[in-house]
């Protein structure tokens, strides 16, 4: 009689390299598929593949290292992604043009508005420096708002947790949000989805049309550099 | 042709990469990337078939993309429930309000250049 090895064979599907992009595909299409099924907002994509993940994950006792490292194969495409971005904000070079000075403005006052508000609820919430120099960049994308916190002295991996959790509540609850209160401009709808949720909320914005997208793009890659850039200085002028 | 234009994604966020190392160590590699693409797209005056192919492709599936770094929060679940309720208050709270005041403002200053530009 021929034994079966179950548990090795067990062993082997859950620790090979490609079981991490395997899970990621499957959970991916099968939350993206519920989505566009139900247009329920708490079925954002990102979120349930990441809540599924995270519960395969547990169930097979893998942590979170080894899933990193097998899933590199998807977040290395990120980097190309990023640079991709140029392509439709170059196609809707016409619409930016004519919108330069609200643009400008808005990035701006709107900008310091976002990083201002969330370091003063976290100073009146009692949160000590470093979860303050943790949650400044939250609004920027992951690289960035890592760089960052590095930087004026927050926590890198924590960093990148706020951004993700803001990211993913400006997709579940920006569009709904700022139809309610009557904000149907695309080229609005697209600056505060990029300016205020990043990469997550370019996403959802390129899902409304190209010129949202367009706008999102740009507002979270000019606010990207503007925090790269200005908060570190603010933050050694200010302590 | 999807796969010169990814390679042209590719080159331009490996150019950020080495440029991030040799002057701006504050700007992440494919962020100099874009902005060097973007420069080169407007030096060139248009934006060829292939690259716009790859650049699509690849922005389509930017949710899938981002799904890995997301399921880091698992990592950090002691560090978060422990001050739970001011992360998520703070989360929440300033996010809305930044992004309803973003989109507001957005949208007055482009209403009022509208009518500057009517009235003139």
């Amino acid at each position: 009689m021929i034994e079966l090895h179950w548990q090795a064979a067990w062993e082997a599907l859950i620790h090979h390299p490609l079981f991490g992009v395997a899970i990621t595909l499957a959970v991916f299409q099968l939350a993206y598929a519920a989505y566009e099924k139900t247009r329920w907002v708490f079925l954002q994509p990102v979120l349930v593949s990441m809540t599924l993940i995270v519960g395969i994950l547990l169930l097979c006792g893998i942590d979170y290292d080894e899933y990193r490292i097998s899933a590199q194969w998807l977040t290395l495409l990120l980097g190309p992604a990023t640079v991709a971005l140029a392509v439709p904000l170059y196609l809707n070079l016409r619409r930016i043009r004519e919108l330069f000075g609200p643009i400008v403005i808005t990035l701006l006052v709107a900008g310091v508005f976002a990083t201002a508000l969330g370091m003063a609820l976290a100073w009146a919430f009692g949160a000590d420096d470093m979860i303050l120099m943790t949650l400044a960049p939250k609004s920027v994308t992951s690289p960035i708002a890592m760089l960052v916190a590095e930087q004026i002295g927050g926590v890198v991996a924590l960093a990148a947790v706020f951004v993700m959790i803001t990211g993913v509540l400006g997709a579940i609850f920006g569009p709904e949000l700022l139809r309610r209160f009557g904000v149907q401009h695309p080229a609005a709808r697209g600056i505060a989805l990029g300016l205020t949720a990043h990469a997550v909320g370019t996403a959802q914005a390129l899902q409304e049309s190209d010129e949202c997208g367009a706008f999102a793009a740009l507002a979270m890659s000019l606010m990207g550099v503007m925090t790269a850039v200005l908060l570190p200085l603010v933050v050694a002028l200010l302590l | 042709m999807l796969l010169r234009g990814l390679t042209w994604l590719v080159a331009f966020q490996l150019l950020g990469t080495v440029l991030n190392v040799l002057f701006l160590p504050m700007l992440p590699g494919p962020i100099i990337g874009m902005v060097l693409l973007f420069a080169g797209l407007l030096a060139r005056g248009r934006a060829s078939e292939s690259l716009q192919l790859a650049a699509s492709s690849l922005l389509r599936y930017l949710p899938l993309l981002l799904v890995p770094p997301a399921v880091g929060v698992m990592a950090y679940t002691e560090a978060i429930l422990d001050d739970f309720w001011a992360i998520v208050g703070v989360l929440v709270i300033s996010l809305l309000v930044s992004l309803v005041f973003t989109g507001w403002l957005m949208q007055t200053l482009i209403r009022r250049k509208q009518r500057q530009q009517e009235g003139a």
